[in-house]
């Protein structure tokens, strides 16, 4: 049992990447748009955060050092500051989104417009951030956030022909109606959704927050083998229900309540309560995790004091720096902006904090300083090398893609 | 003398023949001791040739993965050596000078590169 | 300078070898408690004289203090904060240098801690609960 509750901080931290509100609605509109012939992006991506985040985990258990520290330590504060002000941004956007997100999930529970529920929403943010100890906020949200495993069963529950599903995902192929440019767009979306990099920044640092040592590091394993497929699972599932009953229906995913349809009329009321449960749980999950990444990020890039398992006042400067992001994130929301519109252009800095993000943590991976006998084997460099590559490649399509379709439009 | 200020200068020798720039500086902690540690004396300066600044520092430790990149980034660094202190004539904001036959020894480090 | 033969090692020296990019600058700096107080930003010596002649036979200059706050701006983005304004950590406060460096005070009472106390004094122990400690 303890070892079932002990991968919360992988579950927790894929919730936040896979199936985060922008990414909810992402993997809606690609199902809707493009069926299963998008999955083996999510498989390329979960092997892929898989292997950079057991990374870190590994460098944090061994070494004791969060991502950032090892990111300002190898790349010096020119490249660090560039990270960062990327990072920071994505951040910042998604915690604003999933404030929105936390809210509209609400709406759809209450009928209560989500305008009044965002302030409700960030103040439960930041309580649980100022007060709440982190296992139990782990183990909270992400067994909430389980629930969303009600896709899975709605899938089931609608009978699709799973000949055609499995042919489009094993063959893919761009579906007539679409161009190969938003193809792509799609799947850089999803590629850089699966390995963005607050999951590192929030996966690394939670194992220092929970105290992980050397002789935790089969439990890291543990939670990035549990966490990241079940994100991935979640976010082909999403697609899969979009596929089976909005892509023939022709509609086009533009809010919440249109990713959460099929759940209802595959899985009825009991399902559709779960689903709000599971969206509202994922949300707010999502929103804690880059809440912290924001604070965790600065913090390690100047050297602050910073974690939850210090008291507030030991940490003032890390808590001051969320309490600031949270207010801006209200500020934005006030405007009246779509709060799913919001992570769209996070596509753009990933393009430049993936690279400076996945580098430094597999150098300091090898590193026997830090890593003592726990350095990479061989099979691991070639694989993150490889990666590494396709990181740069998505990276450098990613800005010209998404003008030239418009964001996928 | 700020050490930031040092790093990226470039160095010549003394008939005014350019070298590289300062890459790096080498302390010794064997001064006079301290309550804690002893005092950390100026060694010597790394000198790269190629680069305006060492990056990660391979071509002085002996790590070879994750490969290529260690191979990568010790031949931009290719040449780069280690002059003493006693070697250097003049440090200035702009260039640093070094003394007429100056031995130039092998930058790296020993062992993991910690000491 | 064109070699090809390998360039001599080092003459041996009794003390451990410390280079500055690569076990100083940018690492993690906790104070004797294990608390963060801050990144290495920079780094003092106590000499030479800029732009003047080194005699032969002149003492090394030694670390005099590892150096935070404003001195990081310029590092990145050029420029030179006045002497006045640069935090320090005397060298005599560091008890040693590792992936981290600690040191053998209290963060308490350093100067580079002033904004982390300022902050903690003036807002976040006001707001309720701020000292509660979630262990």
């Amino acid at each position: 049992m303890k070892r079932l509750l002990g991968v919360a901080l992988g579950v927790l931290t894929a919730i936040g990447g896979f199936v985060d509100i922008g990414d909810l609605v992402t993997n809606a509109v690609v199902g809707s748009r493009f069926g299963m012939s998008l999955v083996w992006v999510v498989v390329v991506g979960v092997v892929g955060i898989c292997l950079f985040a057991n990374m870190s985990g590994r460098v944090a258990a061994a070494s004791g050092r969060a991502t950032f520290e090892v990111i300002r330590e190898r790349l010096g504060p020119r490249a660090g500051l560039a990270n960062l002000s990327a990072s920071f941004l994505i951040n910042l956007m998604t915690v604003t989104a999933e404030i929105g997100g936390v809210a509209l999930a609400l709406q759809l529970a209450s009928s209560v417009h989500y305008l009044l529920w965002i302030p409700v929403a960030a103040l439960a943010v930041w309580l649980v951030i100022w007060r709440v100890k982190f296992s139990i906020m782990e183990n909270v949200t992400g067994l909430l956030g389980l629930t969303l495993i009600v896709f899975a069963v709605a899938l089931f529950l609608l009978k699709p022909d799973w000949g055609s599903l499995a042919g489009q995902a094993l063959a893919p192929a761009v579906p007539a109606e679409e161009t190969a440019p938003t193809y792509w767009y799609y799947a850089i979306a999803l590629f850089g959704a699966a390995m963005t990099p607050y999951e590192v920044f929030f996966f690394s640092s939670g194992a220092v927050e929970e105290g992980w040592k050397v002789k935790d590091l089969v439990q890291s394993r543990i939670n990035v083998l549990v966490g990241f497929p079940l994100g991935g699972l979640l976010s082909v599932a999403i697609a899969g229900c979009a596929a089976v009953v909005l892509l023939p229906a022709g509609i086009a995913v533009t809010s919440l309540s249109q990713v959460i349809l099929p759940v209802a009329e595959g899985a009825g009321k009991l399902g559709l309560a779960f689903v709000l449960v599971g969206v509202m749980a994922a949300t707010f999950g999502a929103a804690l995790e880059t809440t912290l990444s924001s604070g965790y990020t600065l913090a390690q890039f100047f050297g602050w004091s910073w974690g939850k398992f210090r008291s507030p006042a030991q940490a003032a400067r890390f808590h001051l720096a969320m309490i600031i992001c949270l207010l801006v994130g209200l500020a934005v929301l006030a405007t009246g902006v779509d709060p799913v519109l919001v992570t769209e252009y996070s596509v753009v800095f990933s393009a430049i904090a993936l690279p400076l993000t996945y580098l430094p943590i597999l150098i300091v991976a090898n590193d026997p300083q830090y890593m003592g006998e726990h350095v990479n084997g061989r099979p691991v460099n070639v694989m993150a090398m490889i990666y590494l590559v396709i990181i740069l490649v998505a990276s450098l399509a990613a800005i010209p893609l998404m003008i030239v379709t418009g964001a996928g439009s | 003398m700020i050490l930031g200020d040092l790093l990226g200068v470039h160095v010549y020798d003394d008939g005014g023949t350019r070298l590289g720039r300062v890459a790096d500086a080498r302390f010794v902690v064997d001064g006079p001791p301290r309550q804690l540690l002893a005092d950390a004396r100026l060694l010597g300066l790394v000198v790269s040739p190629h680069s305006a600044s060492s990056f990660l520092g391979y071509e002085r430790t002996g790590l070879d993965q994750p490969w290529p990149l260690p191979r990568m980034l010790r031949w931009r660094h290719r040449g780069s050596f280690l002059v003493l202190w006693e070697d250097i004539a003049m440090i200035g904001t702009k260039s640093v000078r070094l003394r007429a036959g100056f031995t130039a020894y092998s930058p790296a480090l020993d062992g993991a590169g910690q000491e | 300078m064109k070699t090809d033969r390998p360039l001599a090692p080092v003459p041996p020296t009794a003390g451990r070898t410390l280079d500055a990019q690569l076990h100083l600058m940018d690492r993690q700096v906790l104070d004797h408690d294990g608390v963060p107080v801050t990144t290495v930003d920079d780094l003092e010596l106590n000499g030479p004289e800029l732009d003047t002649n080194i005699p032969p036979g002149a003492p090394a200059p030694v670390l005099t203090a590892l150096l935070t706050g404003p001195v990081l701006g310029t590092r990145i983005f050029g420029g030179r904060p006045p002497s006045t304004r640069l935090i320090r950590i005397p060298w005599e406060d560091v008890a040693d240098v590792g992936i981290v460096i600690r040191l053998g005070v209290s963060g308490e009472n350093l100067d580079a801690g002033w904004v982390e106390r300022w902050i903690r004094d003036k807002i976040i122990a006001r707001i309720p609960g701020g000292r509660h400690d979630p262990r």
